[in-house]
């Protein structure tokens, strides 16, 4: 379905010269240097599959995006979608895909949504039937028809993305392209909008790559991540894999009654294999527990040697989460093993 | 065909949000309106001095005033787009654009129309007629079938250039200001352009064609013969500047860049 083989985008930057002579200087000959926003990268999804794209800010992602849409050359390399190459055959090729910016309206800003979607329509010459059998499935899914009404300007931000969706699908695409598609929603939008994803990837197998900076987006939508730093794949493959790889340990956090020390924890502990950090108080003490398949046990062992000795007020068990787990990676740079 | 419907959608779109703002398109038109009789007040004024003027009356340079306000009014309401580089390019409008399956500057034009730009054909056709009594010219069924072919002609030169300067915006990413220049010298295309010297002449008849807007097929109709060639011309320069600013354009948007977000 997405096919892509050593992709390389670089940005030709000009720099200016500072001052009224270097603007004259710039005239002739002006400096610039390249910036290779996407080194060589390649993947392949199938149809159906919704994988989660993410990188840190200026990784490449919406570079890698814009290439997949059409809306940019690459430098080198190829892209297959849908069996077209996006750029030469772009005007074919969008027909067949849905783009949702979450930094960028899609929608013509005076109109109201249902003009909006009246237009797009005739744009992507949707018959009139499958446009209402699939228009109404999508609209009550988003709940949108209370909105469609109002022009796009007087929409909230959540609001807006709703229809911003429900845009790009209205076509019914075999593909669908989201750049961080929940950037500054409210947590019920983003649940409603990932249901939402969900529901049309069943629905419709359609083939979804989405890019965000919330792993609480990935987690729940994507079996699958492809991890990209500094224009580079440093991870493709399995989610649960890659949990299982970096999560090593548990941390504990007690809260106790009295204040106490560090001694005195692994002391009482001694027999176990655990470590003690402090917390924010003399009451707060983080117990860090290497997991291990043969250790099973040991959480309840942690918990019988603790509470012998001290009264517990408040217990916290903890996996480290997957975005420690990515920025555990970003800062070894690979994925090793 | 699709983009003739598009279009239609689009025009009907445009009407309903405009409607909202009647008293804005009254008030342009207005605007307008004083604008042309400041210019031709302009005119009087220098024929009070002199009743010629290289060869053309007054009222001869008033009907070329007078039919270039059509093809000018046709070109304002369809090539709106003197703020592409702002609006497109730099606010990164034109990623959207181009993952619609529509051509883009055809998608650019319809977004940007200003129809009421169109009652300005009103205006022009007022002032060719009233100048054409004046100078008792006859217009014959000839006359009537080359009227649209001249028009879109000179619709296709001006809205061709402007194209082509806006294709620029996919090149640099430093802001332009050749569009509002390049308005002036559109605007010499208004007055029959033997009153200008050789250098300029030749240029507004081979670099930037704007003689084939007004003086031109105008002078057809003034049953000036010395420029008749000139004249049936127009529709293949049209054509011939509009093809070449499409190309360039199409080329343009294959080096574009895009903004960072
Ligand atoms: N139009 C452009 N011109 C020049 N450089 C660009 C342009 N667009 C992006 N870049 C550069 O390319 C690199 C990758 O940018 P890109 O927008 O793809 O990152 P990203 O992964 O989407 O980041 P973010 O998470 O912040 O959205 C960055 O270093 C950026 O500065
Ligand atoms: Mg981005």
């Amino acid at each position: 379905m997405i096919q892509v083989r050593n992709l390389h985008k670089s940005y030709r930057v000009h720099s200016a010269r500072k001052g009224v002579a270097g603007a004259f200087r710039d005239l002739f000959s002006r400096q610039s240097y390249e910036v290779n926003a996407v080194q060589d990268i390649s993947f392949h999804i199938p149809r159906g599959e919704i994988v989660g794209y993410i990188g840190e800010n200026g990784a490449g992602k919406s570079t890698t995006i814009k290439m997949l849409t059409g809306i940019l050359t690459p430098s080198c390399g190829e892209i297959i979608c849908n069996g077209m190459n996006p750029h030469m055959q772009r005007e074919a090729y969008v027909k067949t895909i849905g783009v949702v910016f979450g930094q960028r309206s899609q929608l013509w800003w005076d109109i109201a949504v249902q003009e909006s979607f009246r237009l797009l329509k005739k744009v992507y010459q949707v018959d009139d039937r499958t446009y209402q059998h699939h228009m109404d499935l999508i609209l009550s899914t988003l709940d949108l028809s209370e909105l469609l009404d109002k022009p796009v300007r007087k929409l909230s931000l959540g609001q807006r993305m709703r229809a911003e969706l429900a845009a790009a699908l209205l076509h019914n695409p075999a593909i669908l392209f989201l750049d961080e598609p929940t950037i500054g929603l409210d947590v019920l939008v983003k649940m409603k909008i990932r249901e939402f994803l969900k529901e049309i990837n069943q629905t419709y197998q359609t083939t979804i790559l989405l890019t965000t900076h919330d792993i609480s987006d990935i987690e729940a939508l994507c079996e699958r991540v492809i991890m990209l730093d500094g224009g580079n794949i440093i991870y493709d493959g399995n989610l649960s894999e890659l949990r299982r790889k970096y999560v090593t340990k548990k941390q504990i956090s007690f809260e106790f009654t009295k204040p106490t020390d560090i001694q005195t924890l692994s002391s009482q502990t001694e027999h176990l294999n655990l470590k003690w950090k402090a917390g924010e108080n003399m009451h707060q003490w983080i117990g860090i527990l290497p997991i291990s398949i043969r250790e099973k046990a040991s959480i309840s062992e942690v918990m019988t040697a603790v509470s012998k000795q001290n009264e517990i007020v408040d217990l916290q068990v903890r996996e480290l989460a997957l975005e420690e787990i990515i920025r555990k990676i970003y800062e070894k740079g690979a994925v090793h093993g | 065909m699709r983009y003739i419907e598009l279009f239609l959608q689009y025009s009907g779109q445009y009407i309903k949000t405009r409607l909202a703002y009647r008293s804005d398109v009254v008030v342009g038109f207005l605007f307008d309106l004083l604008q042309q009789v400041v210019n031709l007040t302009f005119i009087f004024l220098v024929f009070d001095y002199t009743s010629s003027m290289n060869g053309w009356s007054r009222d001869e340079v008033i009907f070329i005033y007078g039919y270039f306000l059509i093809p000018f009014s046709i070109f304002m309401a369809f090539f709106n787009i003197w703020q592409f580089n702002d609006e497109y390019i730099i606010k990164g409008q034109m990623d959207r654009v181009l993952t619609r399956p529509i051509h883009s500057l055809y998608q650019v034009l319809l977004e940007k129309m200003e129809l009421e730009s169109l009652l300005g054909c009103l205006t022009g056709a007022t002032i060719m007629i009233f100048s054409g009594f004046a100078l008792n010219i006859s217009f014959g069924i000839k006359d009537m079938l080359l009227f649209l072919p001249f028009v879109i002609g000179g619709v296709l030169v001006y809205g061709g250039v402007f194209v082509f300067l806006a294709s620029l915006a996919f090149f640099t990413d430093s802001k332009l200001s050749i569009m509002p220049m390049m308005y002036n010298v559109g605007n010499y295309g208004r007055y029959p352009i033997q009153i200008y010297n050789r250098a300029i002449r030749f240029v507004l008849t081979w670099i930037l064609p704007f003689a084939f807007v007004g003086s031109y097929p105008a002078s057809y109709f003034l049953n000036r013969t010395e420029w008749v060639g000139y004249a049936l011309f127009t529709p293949i320069m049209g054509l011939i500047v509009f093809i070449i600013s499409i190309y360039f354009w199409n080329y343009g948007v294959k080096k574009y860049r895009g903004v960072g977000s």
